[in-house]
C-alpha cells in the first residue's frame, strides 16, 4: 500500500473530529499491520471505490464507542450501544471517510467514492481486509482510544 | 405552486430577502432564517421546514460544517446549495455531505421550483433500484450459488430491518458505490462455508484462510453480476463494487447498517442457511 495515501486520511480526521465535538486530538502510533486483523469492540467499515479502492475500517473498544457517541450527542447518557449510538458512529466514520475523497481530489484523484457504513460489534472477532498489508493508525481523541485500518490500494 | 416550508441559511440579510422573495414567488414559505451555525439548529428544530437554501461562505463555519450539522442533527434534511461558485470540487463536496440540490446565484426561480420539485417527489430512480435491484441480487446469488455449488437454493425473507443483525459466524461486506450507494451482506457459519468449499474444490479446505477467501469470493461474484445486470438495465444507476471485507467470530458478532434499510433473506441450501442482506440509501440530487 501506498504510504502517500494516509495524509489524506489523517487530514480528514484531524478537520472533521473537531467539527463533532471534540477538543484534542493526538496521534500515537502508526504501523504496517498484515491483511488480518483482531478487534474487541467496535469497528465501522466503509468500502472504496475508484482509481483508489479498498476499504477503512474505524475501530474502538465498546466503552470508547459509547463516550464517543456520547460526546456526540452533546454528552446525552449512554448506557447501551444501541440504533441511536450506532448511528452516531457510524456517522462519524461516513464523515471521515467522505472528507478524505475530498482530500484525495486535492491530490487530483477525484473519483473515489464510498460505500454507507456498517458498524460491527463483537466480543472477540477477526476482519480480513482485501489488501496485502494495512496500516493501522492510532489516535487518542479527548481521552478515548480510536484506531483507523487503511487497506487501500 | 409548491406550498412548501423553507427555512434559509445566510450570512447577507440582503441575500436572505433575496432568496424569500424568489421563495414566495413561487409558493414557498419562508419559515425560518439562521445567519451562521450557532443557531442553525436550533432554528430548524423549531421551524420544522421541508428544505433548507444554504450558502456556501459563511462567517465561521462555511455551508458544508453548516450542512454536515444539521445533517447530524436530522440526516433526512433537504439542504440545497446556493452559491455564485459553481465547479467540480465544490460540487462533489457538496455531494458527500448529504446537500440534494445545488443552484447557482443570481437565482431563477423556475429552476429552483424545479429543484424543489425533485428533492419533494417520490425518487422514482430509487423506487425502480428498490424494486429491480433486490430481485436481481438475490437472483444473482441464486444463479452463481448453483453454479458454483451445482445445488439449489431457496429463499424465505427474513423481513425488512435497519437494526442489527447477528452474525452466523463468517460475514463478507460489500460496499456498492454508483447513484445509489448501498452495501450487500453474505453471512453464513463456519460449518456452512467449509462444506461450500468442499462441493467446489471436491475436497475439505486446506486452511480457515481458505473458506474465508471462498467466502470473499462468492459475495463478490454475486455484488459484481447483479451490478452489471441493474447497469445494464439503466446506465444511470453507474453501479461499482468495492473490494470484500471478511468479518469472523467465535462469539455472535453484531452488525449494523443505520443508514439503509436492509432486505434481509434466510437462504437455505444443502450446505446449511445463509443470511443474505442487501440495502440502498436514498440520496437524490439534483443539480442546476
Amino acid at each position: 500500500m501506498d504510504v502517500k495515501l494516509i495524509n489524506p486520511i489523517l487530514a480528514a480526521f484531524f478537520e472533521i473530529i473537531p467539527q463533532i465535538g471534540f477538543e484534542s486530538i493526538e496521534k500515537t502510533n502508526l504501523s504496517l499491520v498484515g491483511s488480518s486483523i483482531d478487534y474487541s469492540g467496535v469497528l465501522i467499515n466503509i468500502g472504496m471505490h475508484g482509481t483508489i479502492k479498498g476499504v477503512i475500517l474505524i475501530g474502538m473498544s465498546l466503552d470508547s464507542a459509547k463516550c464517543f457517541a456520547s460526546k456526540m450527542m452533546m454528552g446525552m447518557e449512554i448506557d447501551t450501544f444501541d440504533y441511536i449510538a450506532q448511528s452516531a458512529i457510524a456517522e462519524m466514520g461516513n464523515m471521515v471517510c467522505a472528507n478524505t475523497c475530498t482530500q484525495f481530489t486535492n491530490m487530483g484523484i477525484d473519483d473515489v467514492d464510498i460505500s454507507p457504513p456498517t458498524v460491527l460489534i463483537s466480543d472477540l472477532g477477526t476482519a480480513n481486509l482485501p489488501v496485502n498489508q494495512t496500516i493501522m493508525v492510532s489516535f487518542i481523541v479527548d481521552g478515548i482510544d480510536v484506531n483507523i485500518y487503511v487497506g487501500l490500494m | 405552486m409548491s406550498g412548501y416550508k423553507a427555512m434559509i441559511v445566510d450570512d447577507s440579510a440582503f441575500s436572505r430577502t433575496m432568496i424569500a422573495e424568489s421563495l414566495r414567488e413561487i409558493g414557498c414559505e419562508v419559515v425560518g432564517e439562521a445567519d451562521c451555525i450557532e443557531s442553525l439548529v436550533e432554528i430548524y428544530a423549531q421551524c420544522k421546514p421541508d428544505f433548507v437554501t444554504m450558502d456556501l461562505i459563511l462567517p465561521g463555519a462555511d455551508g458544508f460544517e453548516c450542512s454536515t450539522a444539521l445533517r447530524l442533527y436530522d440526516q433526512n434534511a433537504k439542504i440545497i446549495l446556493i452559491s455564485s461558485m459553481k465547479d467540480q470540487q465544490t460540487e462533489a463536496e457538496a455531494r458527500r455531505v448529504g446537500i440534494v440540490g445545488y443552484i447557482q446565484k443570481p437565482l431563477d426561480p423556475e429552476l429552483l421550483l424545479g429543484i424543489i420539485n425533485n428533492i419533494m417527489s417520490p425518487d422514482t430512480l430509487y423506487l425502480q433500484i428498490l424494486d429491480r435491484g433486490v430481485e436481481l441480487f438475490k437472483e444473482s446469488l441464486a444463479q452463481n450459488f448453483t453454479r458454483m455449488t451445482k445445488s439449489p437454493v431457496t429463499f424465505a425473507s427474513a423481513g425488512m430491518n435497519n437494526q442489527q443483525f447477528t452474525s452466523l459466524g463468517i460475514s463478507a461486506i460489500i460496499g456498492i458505490i454508483g447513484s445509489y450507494s448501498g452495501s450487500m451482506f453474505l453471512d453464513l457459519s463456519t460449518a456452512t462455508a467449509e462444506k461450500c468449499v468442499s462441493a467446489l474444490l471436491n475436497r475439505p479446505p486446506k486452511d480457515r484462510d481458505e473458506t474465508l477467501a471462498m467466502v470473499a469470493e462468492l459475495a463478490n461474484i454475486v455484488a459484481g453480476v447483479a451490478c452489471s445486470m441493474l447497469n445494464k438495465q439503466d446506465k444511470a444507476y453507474g453501479l461499482r463494487v468495492a473490494p470484500p471485507t471478511v468479518f469472523s467470530s467465535n462469539s455472535s458478532a453484531k452488525l449494523a447498517s443505520p443508514s439503509l434499510d436492509l432486505h434481509s433473506y434466510l437462504v437455505e441450501t444443502d450446505f446449511g442457511t445463509i443470511f443474505f442482506g442487501i440495502g440502498f440509501k436514498k440520496g437524490t440530487t439534483l443539480w442546476m
